[in-house]
C-alpha cells in the first residue's frame, strides 16, 4: 500500500519540522503495526511485556527520527529501527528472536489491534528521573497537559521545559540501557 | 504507563535534531585544527612542502590519505543510518591504488635503495604521531555514531578509525618529509591499521543506542 508510506512520508516530515500534531499522528498510526511484530513473537511473555518492548522501540523511534533521510521511504528506515530495538529488548530478557524484514510487512494485518495494557518499566524509569523532569513527563503524558500549561505550572519558561522534557527522554533511554542490563 | 500516555508525552517534543553531517563535521573540525596546531607547534612543517608539493610521489601522501577520510566520512554518515547504504567499495578501489604505488614504488627503486627508502629516519615519530593525532578525529566520527543509529556498529566503528586515521595521516604528512611510498604506504598504512583496530574494538560499545 504505497500510499501509507507517503502518509507516514508526510507526517514525519512535518513532524521533524516542529508539527507535535503530525508527530503524534505518525506515532499513533505506526504504533499497531510496531505491537503486532512484537506480539507475534512474544511467546509466553505477557501483555504487559510486549507493551514494555513496545514503548521502547516508540522511545527509540523518537530519539532517531532525524536519521530517517527525507522524502526516502520510511518503512525501511522504521523497520531496521524498530527490528534492531526489538531484538535487542528479546535478548535482554534471555530470549533470541530471528526477525526478518519479512516479518514487518506481514504484520500490517494485525495493524486494527489496540491496547490499553499498562506497562510498567517506563514509568519505574520515570521515577528514576530528577523530580522536575518526571513531574514534566508525567504531566505532559498522564494528564495531557500542554508545554504551556506545564510551563505554567511549574514556572518555568516554554523553552526551559521543552529542553528538560528532550533531555528527559535521552535520560530515559540511558537509563532504560542501564536498567535492562 | 499507557502507550498512548507515552506516545503524547512524545509528540510534545519537537526539538530538532542536528544532522548528521553537521554533527560529524562540528566534531572533526576543531580535531583537525588541533592536530594542525600540534604539527606547526610541536613537530613543524616541512621547510620543503611548497618544493615537495611539484613531487608527484610525495604529493599521493595527501592525495591518498585526504580521499581515505573523505571516502570514510561519507561511508560512516551513511552507516549511521539504521538502514544505512554499505558501498564499501570506494575503500577497495583506495586500497588498490595505494598498493599499485606500493609495487611501482618498489620496481622504480634500485634494489639497493630499497632498504633505505622503506625503512626512513622517522619511523618511531610516524607511528606515535599519526595514532595520537587520530584519537580527536576518531572520537568525532564516534559521537556521530552515536548521535545516529548504526545497526551494524562494528563495521560503523572500523570505518571511523579508518576516516580518523586517514585524516590524522594527511595533517602528519605536512610535518613528514619521508617521500617514498615504500616509506609512507608501508608505516602510515600501519598506523591507520593500528587506529582502526582499536577503533572497531573500543566502538561498538560507545556507540549502542
Amino acid at each position: 500500500m504505497p500510499e501509507l508510506i507517503d502518509e507516514w512520508g508526510r507526517l514525519l516530515l512535518a513532524a521533524n519540522a516542529g508539527d507535535a500534531r503530525a508527530y503524534a499522528r505518525f506515532l499513533t498510526m505506526i504504533t499497531p503495526v510496531l505491537r503486532g511484530v512484537v506480539k507475534a513473537r512474544s511467546g509466553d511473555l505477557g501483555p504487559a511485556t510486549c507493551e514494555d518492548i513496545l514503548q521502547e522501540v516508540l522511545l527509540a523511534v523518537h530519539l532517531k527520527r532525524h536519521t530517517w533521510l527525507p522524502d526516502s521511504p520510511v518503512r525501511p528506515w522504521l523497520y531496521a529501527i524498530a527490528r534492531y530495538k526489538v531484538v535487542d529488548a528479546f535478548r535482554a530478557r534471555g530470549r533470541r528472536i530471528d526477525l526478518p524484514l519479512e516479518g514487518f510487512t506481514d504484520q500490517l494485518a494485525a495493524a486494527a489491534d489496540t491496547d490499553l495494557t499498562e506497562a510498567a518499566d517506563m514509568a519505574k524509569m520515570i521515577g528514576l528521573l530528577d523530580d522536575r523532569s518526571a513531574e514534566i513527563v508525567r504531566k505532559i503524558g498522564l494528564e495531557g497537559a500542554s508545554i504551556i500549561e506545564t510551563g505554567m505550572a511549574l514556572t518555568m519558561s516554554e523553552g526551559a521545559v521543552r529542553v528538560a522534557l528532550h533531555r528527559a527522554f535521552k535520560r530515559l533511554a540511558v537509563l532504560r540501557e542501564r536498567h535492562v542490563k | 504507563m499507557k502507550t498512548n500516555d507515552l506516545i503524547r508525552a512524545l509528540a510534545a517534543d519537537t526539538a530538532p535534531a542536528r544532522p548528521l553531517l553537521t554533527t560529524a563535521l562540528a566534531g572533526l573540525v576543531p580535531a583537525l585544527g588541533l592536530a594542525l596546531i600540534g604539527v606547526w607547534g610541536i613537530l613543524g612543517i616541512r621547510a620543503d612542502l611548497i618544493q615537495s608539493l611539484f613531487e608527484p610521489a610525495s604529493v599521493a601522501r595527501f592525495i591518498l590519505t585526504g580521499a581515505l577520510a573523505i571516502v570514510g566520512l561519507g561511508i560512516a554518515v551513511g552507516l549511521a543510518r539504521p538502514n544505512g547504504q554499505t558501498r564499501l567499495w570506494p575503500l577497495a578501489v583506495l586500497g588498490g591504488i595505494t598498493l599499485g604505488l606500493l609495487v611501482w614504488a618498489f620496481v622504480t627503486t634500485p634494489a639497493d635503495a630499497r632498504q633505505m627508502a622503506a625503512v626512513g629516519k622517522t619511523i618511531t615519530t610516524c607511528l606515535v604521531s599519526i595514532p595520537l593525532m587520530a584519537i580527536l578525529p576518531v572520537a568525532a566520527i564516534l559521537g556521530m555514531l552515536r548521535h545516529g543509529a548504526s545497526t551494524m556498529p562494528r563495521l560503523a566503528s572500523m570505518v571511523a578509525g579508518l576516516t580518523g586515521g586517514g585524516a590524522a595521516a594527511a595533517v602528519y604528512a605536512l610535518h613528514c618529509t619521508e617521500d617514498s611510498p615504500l616509506f609512507y604506504v608501508t608505516w602510515y598504512g600501519l598506523a591507520i591499521a593500528g587506529v582502526t583496530l582499536a577503533a572497531t574494538l573500543i566502538g561498538p560499545r560507545l556507540i549502542r543506542w
